[in-house]
């Protein structure tokens, strides 16, 4: 057997934009007499890779460059428009925990059932039966039907069986980052496992943490094509260098307000004052609001707003209100809203600011800038809550007496 | 294990790893039954109230009112014959239609043969088919209809039923997944192919010059294998090996048809 696990040759996958989930059928017909004009994409650009045998590879991006397509097209759920890729081994691919788990069927008939779906026999689910039960934790619960478990019984009882797939290659997708951070630690865990015992591992994901721990090399994919692949930590700081943020505010044309002062760039910096494309929960994060003022101000009043991506408003900084003054502003600066540590969870924010003076808006944009946060450290413990237990961290200690 | 995977890959119908994915078939199929009379009082007795319904709706009707002449078979015996087989085929023909466009979550999110869902409704059809064979069974009793020898030819016409059903269904599956537009198409079959096939009256009851048109009808033929095999009357029309032919081009044809489809099910559905 080869010592190459995959091979990716010219690969190439083209969607449709704006697809609906499926053509009419009246749609085709009138196609045949009208040659319409359809917008397609390629997610896939030109390929080209190899993966060795008992390799485990990281595979980072933005979202929508096109890292879940690869996955796809590596595990054979959907195919490329051009290329080819030769895998040598058997290969589970985990983009969902539960995949098929019915509500109506107890824990019991649902490992069966998912286990069969990531190809094992029953005979092989049979075997590992109680070893999959106790690793969920789920005992008492087994048959009990599935639509009684809390989320959190679920995942873990899916999981478990995912956990129990012995391939040559597993290809996992961050997905399976949800849950508590117990859970998300046993995942990872296992994960190390699987790698540690000499098999293949393909893993997508934005948590950098993740990718350190588990991977030894990175693969940055950017708008479809490989930007990079290299050692782990070279390709880490390629993608994060990659998706700095230099906003392009003034290309927008909805902002507020009575332009006397202006503000014609935000970006985002760390600690050591470099700039970042996003930042980790409980770390240190600048946003720095470049200005210009045509006119003499005196004591402007700036205010950003933090909402999720369900546009709920989180959190509102003003300068105001945290004692913070500026007297007789003119010509450019910056204004920097220091925030010691990000109290957000995971997650993608958006910033919008506006900027007060004499009485009036002098300029205001919604959702200027996003913010991504990707998974870090609050407490020195190494634990957060994920977004589903709190919208925000608050910084706070335990005492017994 | 070598896997490689291109464009086309995808065509060739891999008959040994649909076996790979046996256990997943019977499951699915297990899946299906188990969740149908989930959280019902009745359960399994759906299962008999449905035919028996059915079949007194036909007897008042097509046997009483109607008095349709179905020789020296009893009425109640002679539909019901028919209706076990176009039970199945209409059960797993709509089941089998719209099963990928219902297991589209699990389509998108990992891979295993598709064909396995479509398959695996005709496992579980299998059911509700064994009991309609058994009121039959019951009803042939009561009646004092003796059992033909030509029974053993019954597999033989439940595996061409087993073709037809699944031959549409598959073709359903695959066109759905392009076009919604299918899914009215379904209905519309079953109604029509209710009185298009000879379900609550015996074949020759249409006219002759009409017969060649009546047998591209598949279940046609099959209908009448069944009473053939039950009954052993008279002998399956001339035409019948027309149903049989449309019938293995029917299940050929979705087979290919569905491997094409496969490629972009993933992106469609």
């Amino acid at each position: 057997m080869s010592d190459i696990a995959v091979k990716v040759e010219d690969l190439w996958k083209q969607y449709r934009i704006g697809h609906k989930a499926s053509t009419s059928f009246r749609e085709t017909i009138g196609n045949l007499f009208s040659k319409s004009e359809l917008d397609y994409f390629w997610a896939l650009k030109e390929l080209n890779f190899e993966i060795k045998q008992g390799e485990a590879v990281g595979i980072i991006g933005k979202n929508g460059a096109g890292k879940s397509t690869l996955l796809k097209v590596l595990s054979k759920i959907t195919y490329p428009t051009k290329g080819r890729v030769e895998i040598n081994g058997r290969v589970s691919s985990l983009l969902e925990v539960g995949t098929g788990f019915h509500p109506e069927l107890s824990g019991r008939q649902n490992v069966f059932l998912n286990g069969t779906i990531l190809g094992m026999t029953r005979r092989e689910i049979n075997s590992k039966f109680d070893e999959i039960v106790a690793f969920s934790g789920v005992e008492k619960f087994i048959d009990t039907a599935v639509k009684h478990y809390s989320s959190g019984m679920k995942v873990r009882l899916a999981f478990s069986v995912a956990a129990h797939l012995e391939p040559e290659i597993l290809i996992i997708d961050e997905v399976l980052a949800v849950g508590d951070a117990e859970f998300q630690k046993k995942c990872l865990g296992k994960m190390g496992d699987v790698a540690g015992e000499g098999r293949t591992v393909i893993f997508v994901s934005h948590n950098m943490g993740a990718v350190e721990t588990l991977c030894e090399r990175g693969f940055v994919i950017n708008n479809g094509e490989i930007g990079f692949i290299g050692e782990k930590h070279r390709a880490i700081s390629h993608y994060l260098s990659e998706s700095q943020k230099v906003s392009d505010i003034m290309l927008r044309n909805d902002r507020k307000g009575n332009g006397s002062l202006k503000i014609i760039g935000i970006i985002l910096k760390d600690s050591f004052d470099n700039v970042v494309g996003q930042t980790g929960t409980g770390q240190y994060l600048s946003v720095d609001f470049r200005f210009e003022a045509v006119n003499k101000i005196d004591n402007p009043i700036i205010t950003i707003h933090i909402a999720n991506n369900q546009d709920e408003p989180l959190m509102m900084l003003h300068s105001r209100m945290s004692g913070d003054h500026f007297k007789d502003v003119k010509g450019e600066g910056v204004f920097s809203c220091i925030i010691q540590k990000v109290p957000l969870p995971p997650g993608e924010y958006f910033i919008s600011y506006s900027v007060l003076g004499g009485g009036s808006f002098l300029d205001a944009l919604d959702n200027a800038v996003s913010l991504d946060v990707i998974s870090g450290d609050f407490y020195g413990s190494g634990e957060i809550p994920s977004a589903s237990q709190g919208k925000v961290l608050l910084d706070a200690q335990w005492k017994m007496s | 294990m070598k896997t490689i995977i291109t464009a086309q890959s995808s065509r060739k119908l891999n008959l040994k790893e649909l076996f790979h994915y046996k256990d997943l078939f019977f499951v699915l199929a297990v899946r299906d039954l188990r969740v149908r009379y989930a959280q019902t009082v009745l359960g399994l007795a759906w299962a008999v109230l449905q035919p028996l319904a059915t079949l007194l709706v036909f007897t008042l009707i097509f046997g009483r009112a109607i008095k349709v002449d179905t020789g020296d078979t009893p009425y109640p015996v002679f539909a019901l014959a028919g209706m076990s087989a176009w039970s199945y085929f209409s059960f797993v023909m709509s089941q089998s239609g719209s099963s990928i466009i219902g297991a589209g979550e699990m389509i998108k999110k990992i891979y295993f043969p598709r064909l396995i869902i479509p398959l695996s409704t005709a496992l579980v059809a299998i059911v509700d088919f064994a009991i309609a064979i058994a009121i039959l069974l019951v009803l042939m009793v009561y009646y004092e209809v003796p059992i033909s020898s030509n029974i053993i030819l019954l597999p033989a016409f439940f595996i061409m039923n087993i073709m037809t059903a699944l031959g549409v269904g598959i073709w359903l599956s695959s066109l759905t997944i392009r076009y919604r537009d299918f899914k009215h198409v379904v209905p519309f079959l079953i109604q029509i192919g209710l009185y298009a096939t000879p379900i609550a009256y015996p074949v020759n009851m249409v006219p002759e010059e009409y017969q060649l048109l009546y047998h591209l009808n598949p279940m046609t033929a099959i209908v009448e294998g069944f009473r053939y095999s039950f009954f052993g009357q008279e002998a399956l029309h001339s035409y019948a090996f027309i149903s049989f032919g449309v019938t293995f081009f029917l299940f050929v044809t979705g087979i290919i048809y569905f491997k094409r489809m496969e490629r972009t099910m993933a992106d469609l559905v």
